[in-house]
């Protein structure tokens, strides 16, 4: 498998960063090269960084999942809001997955993350809240292999293609 | 399309950052956050173009794009499907997004990394409520329309140009809790607009300028467009950046530095609209606030409302001007008593000062210089508004210059400055000269 010998695009720093609590934006296009967009509301990294697994809210997502379904293209942006550092990671394999136990857990601890950013920046935390919000039982799992990532913090260096 | 751009404008306050997927022509698609998303009209937004990056590469080769906005207050989210049209790098959609940007950049510590190299417009084709949680609207705090309404009625009926700009900011004061505003007009011939009233500072500054594309008041003026920006920034910072610009523009000589603008040291929130009359700008109305966030889109339809209000009526008074008859007084001086008060000209830039303290330059300095060689010379106290745009020596500027806001300011600088003379309104087109001591006329060549 020429695709495991490569090493991953994601390196340890990378993973935990997109597991942070960061924020997390999901697209994904259809047939007719029309852009599909959903926010996030969390993140897993599998062990050896291989496999990332993201969490949607399934009702405000449905043209994206139709989208990943139909085609298999993903980009994510995480985004860390206090610091601007923002990273996109692309695929070309998503599909929807199946969830794992302690997925819920893992949601609520980075919305923790996320509103311990947010709220000291002057965001509201009920408008956080309510922005990240996933009803336990409409939580959506699209999973992909990273094809690359990029550095995406505005500045000169966005774009950049990151080394992993 | 059952949802409006009109509906959603707080989403595009720039509060919670947007974002917007695009795709390339192989099939990757992208995404990424947008500072700003700018309502341009009821079918049409802008992005900032700040730097080449995939987005733009994306759209060049593919218009399509899906945004997706958060209404600040209730997190409601909102999906636009998206079709790039064109790239705006200069005019008024460019500059009030510039300056929209620029406020954003400092709020959020990225100052000196934004900046704004075009508006990409796009046509909005759908937009799309995305089911999700959201938080009741919070009761707003007064009722904009009302206060509209109420502001219109005052303003339509004020019977000189005096009266208007009080009402004007007393309206904003009373009816839409806007404490810290000024109206300035403008010299086109110079270059810059000038302060004729203000209401919440602790010195008036009437009499004070700005150049012409300075500031939000001055952008505002340039463009004929609202300047609007939601956080402090130096970038728009007035009192230094003003006499920067005018140094740099070689204004310093001519515009007026001695008297200072009236402002808030630190303004976190600033809203310059235009006054237009007859299809040209004519004036700014500004505001300011110590908050962030203090004016939102709603706000900015009712400063145009009000603009537009104070600029029709301007052209009502102008139009309007004939002489009424008033009582003819006896046109005599009345007496003067106590040690005579010299008042200097110098002939450069009409600037005119009252013992060794500057009064005024320019038009209005050029005005008062002429009262008072008529009242020196031959006696007279009383004047017309008719005979002031017919002397050449005056060199007014054009019909469209508006000599009403020119004596306002000189009346007005005269109240606050000199305690000997003042400047009272007769009649329609008819006014007064009040000197309560004698007055010696010295002209300085050069």
């Amino acid at each position: 498998m020429t695709q495991d010998a490569r090493p991953p695009v994601l390196d340890a720093e990378h993973a935990a960063f997109v597991q942070g609590g960061v924020t997390i934006s999901v697209s994904s296009r259809d047939a007719g090269l029309r852009a599909s967009i959903s926010r996030g509301v969390g993140c897993r990294v599998s062990a050896d960084r291989r496999r990332v697994t993201l969490f949607v809210a399934g009702t405000g997502a449905q043209k994206l999942l139709r989208d990943i379904a139909a085609t298999k293209a993903i980009a994510v942006c995480f985004s860390q809001p206090s610091t601007h550092r923002t990273i996109q990671i692309k695929g070309s394999d998503a599909r929807i997955a199946a969830a794992e136990p302690g997925d819920l857990a893992i949601i609520e601890r980075q919305l923790e993350a996320r509103i311990a950013e947010l709220v000291p920046l002057g965001y509201a935390e009920p408008v956080v809240r309510a922005v990240f919000h996933a009803d336990p039982g409409d939580v959506v799992t699209v999973a992909f292999t990273p094809d690359a990532a990029f550095a995406q913090t505005p500045g000169p260096n966005a774009g950049r293609r990151l080394a992993a | 399309m059952w949802l409006t751009l009109d509906a959603i404008r707080e989403c595009f306050e720039g509060a919670i950052p947007s974002l917007v997927a695009t795709c390339a022509p192989d099939g990757t698609p992208n995404v990424t956050y947008v500072s700003q998303i700018h309502y341009v009209d009821a079918a049409h937004v802008a992005l900032t173009y700040q730097f080449f990056s995939k987005t733009r590469e994306n759209i060049l080769a593919n218009p399509h794009a899906t945004a997706d906005v958060i209404h600040p207050l209730t997190a409601a989210q909102y999906r636009l499907a998206l079709e790039y049209l064109r790239t705006e790098t200069e005019g008024p959609l460019f500059e009030s997004m510039k300056a929209k940007l620029a406020g954003i950049a400092s709020h959020t510590g990225m100052a000196g990394v934004f900046r704004l190299l075009g508006s990409d417009v796009y046509r909005v084709h759908a937009i799309e409520h995305v089911p999700g949680k959201a938080l009741p609207a919070p009761q707003p705090k007064r009722n904009l329309l009302a206060a509209l309404r109420t502001a219109s009625d005052r303003l339509t009926r004020c019977g000189d140009f005096a009266s208007l700009l009080e009402a004007a900011l007393e309206s904003l004061d009373a009816l839409l809790g806007i404490d810290h505003a000024m109206i300035l007009m403008l010299d086109a011939r110079r270059g810059s607009l000038y302060t004729v009233a203000s209401r919440g500072y602790p010195a008036s500054g009437i009499g004070s300028e700005i150049p012409l594309g300075v500031g939000v008041v001055g952008m505002a003026a340039k463009e004929g467009t609202p300047i609007r920006i939601s956080y402090a920034t130096a970038e728009y910072a007035y009192g230094r950046a003003v006499r920067d610009a005018a140094e740099k523009l070689g204004m310093a000589n001519m515009l007026e530095t001695e008297i200072p603008l009236p402002g808030l040291a630190t303004s976190r929130s600033q809203l310059a609209v235009p006054i237009v009359t007859c299809d040209h700008a004519t004036g700014v109305l500004y505001v300011e606030s110590p908050e962030d966030r203090r004016f939102r889109y709603e706000d900015e339809d009712a400063l145009v409302a009000i603009a537009a209000l104070v600029g029709a009526t301007i052209h009502a008074l102008q139009a309007d001007e004939r002489e009424e008859d008033a009582p003819q007084a006896a046109n005599a001086p009345a007496p003067v008593a106590g040690p005579p008060v010299v008042v200097r000209r110098y002939a450069a830039n009409d600037s005119v000062f009252l013992g060794d303290d500057y009064l005024i330059k320019g038009v209005a300095g050029a005005i008062f210089w002429k009262l008072l060689r008529d009242y020196a010379n031959e006696g007279r106290t009383e004047f017309t508004n008719r005979e002031l745009r017919l002397d050449p020596s005056l060199r007014l500027p054009d019909i469209h210059d508006n000599l009403e806001a020119r004596l306002v300011l000189l009346a007005r600088r005269l109240e606050e400055r000199c305690g000997v003379m003042r400047i009272e309104k007769v009649a329609r087109g008819r006014f007064r000269l009040c000197v309560s001591r004698p007055v010696q006329l010295v002209e300085v060549a050069g």
